[in-house]
């Protein structure tokens, strides 16, 4: 009877495999890891993005525009909303866009408040820095109007290259 | 495990004793027992957050390029243009030049688009019309099957020893489209 005592105090637990495991899945998370940029992490919406298939080109990793049209699960409306990844241009663009408050000048992810900011926001991105590729991620049930009226800005602005963001189509 | 147990009687227990006593260094040397708990603590605190920061696989994309504005008129050959149309409620249509326009299902859409521009080999321009009401995903999924297209078209056409020029452009819908295919 005491020795059973004794093993249930002192229960001693090889912990080696796990921690082997836990090491291993740390070291594949810091090298793969590659952080949330700061419009995410502000992104209060989500987007269902619409399937296409497998397509090698990702998206540009610096000097992106993104441009996101979401619909607003609290108020129910789908607006623009302009990302810059590039901090310097970011920060000279939103100073130069009129409309904007000190505190959405602050954020790295505004929303769009009508069609002429959108042209402004576009036109500063476009004269600030050239090197600038302007990506779309749109939820896929909002209507095509909004996707229209963005090329036609974006065509009057001469960005004629951009990219439709979409996720992998299964199967 | 002792030994020394074979001796008996008196001196076999002072011998088990003493003997089990070197058991008990050896144990102590072979079975060397660290805490690892604050080492696991640590590890998993890291691995939940680089878990939670972390976003997986970049999202893809798909390439587009619209021509830059221009107000000049550029006259086609209606037999070398093929419009297809998307309605509000996602159907699509096709016509060739001024014929008249014909459904046309999601699937056989690629189908059409090979066979047309395969038979009109670089001529043919694609206008892609949509409608404001559709749904963006509708419009993608068109899109992505005129490129699942092209890649056939292209196999095609340089197997044959040319080289492809896609023709391909988004055109604004017009009110004559809309009252078109209205009834269809």
């Amino acid at each position: 009877m005491p020795k059973i005592k004794k093993k249930r105090v002192g229960f001693v637990l090889d912990m080696t495999p796990l921690v082997d495991i836990a090491f291993l899945l740390l070291t594949f998370f810091m090298f793969t890891a590659k952080f949330k940029s700061e419009a995410e992490a502000e992104q209060k919406f989500t987007i269902q993005r619409p399937v296409a298939s497998a397509d090698t080109s990702k998206i540009p990793e610096a000097d992106v525009a993104m441009i996101k049209i979401g619909i607003d699960t609290v108020y129910n409306d789908t607006a623009y909303y302009y990302s810059l990844s590039n901090e310097m241009t970011r920060e000279n663009v939103y100073r130069s866009v009129d409309g904007l408050t000190p505190e959405q000048q602050e954020k790295a992810l505004i929303k769009v408040a009508n069609i002429e900011m959108l042209e402004q926001l576009v036109a500063k991105t476009r004269t600030e820095n050239l090197k600038t590729q302007f990506a779309i991620d749109a939820d896929k049930s909002i209507r095509y109007k909004y996707i229209e009226d963005l090329m036609n800005v974006m065509q009057k602005y001469n960005a004629t290259e951009f990219n439709f963001v979409t996720d992998k189509r299964g199967g | 495990m002792a030994g020394g147990g074979q001796l008996g009687g008196d001196g076999g227990k002072q011998q088990k004793r003493g003997s089990l006593a070197t058991v008990r260094k050896k144990k102590k040397r072979v079975g060397f027992v660290l805490d690892m708990t604050p080492l696991v603590d640590i590890a998993f605190l890291l691995l939940t957050f680089f878990m939670f920061t972390t976003t997986m696989a970049q999202p893809q994309v798909m390439e587009m390029s619209i021509p830059p504005e221009r107000q000049e008129q550029v006259d086609v050959k209606e037999s070398e243009l093929m419009t297809l149309i998307v309605r509000g409620d996602g159907k699509l249509f096709y016509k060739l030049g001024s014929e008249t326009a014909r459904g046309v299902a999601m699937e056989d859409l690629r189908t059409l688009a090979i066979n047309k521009n395969l038979e009109k080999r670089n001529a043919l321009i694609t206008a892609l019309k949509v409608s404001e009401d559709v749904e963006y995903g509708v419009v993608i999924t068109v899109l992505d099957e005129l490129n699942l297209a092209e890649v056939e078209i292209t196999n095609q056409i340089v197997a044959d020893g040319d080289k492809r020029e896609r023709k391909f452009a988004l055109v604004p819908m017009t009110e004559e489209d809309k009252i078109e295919i209205e009834g269809l």
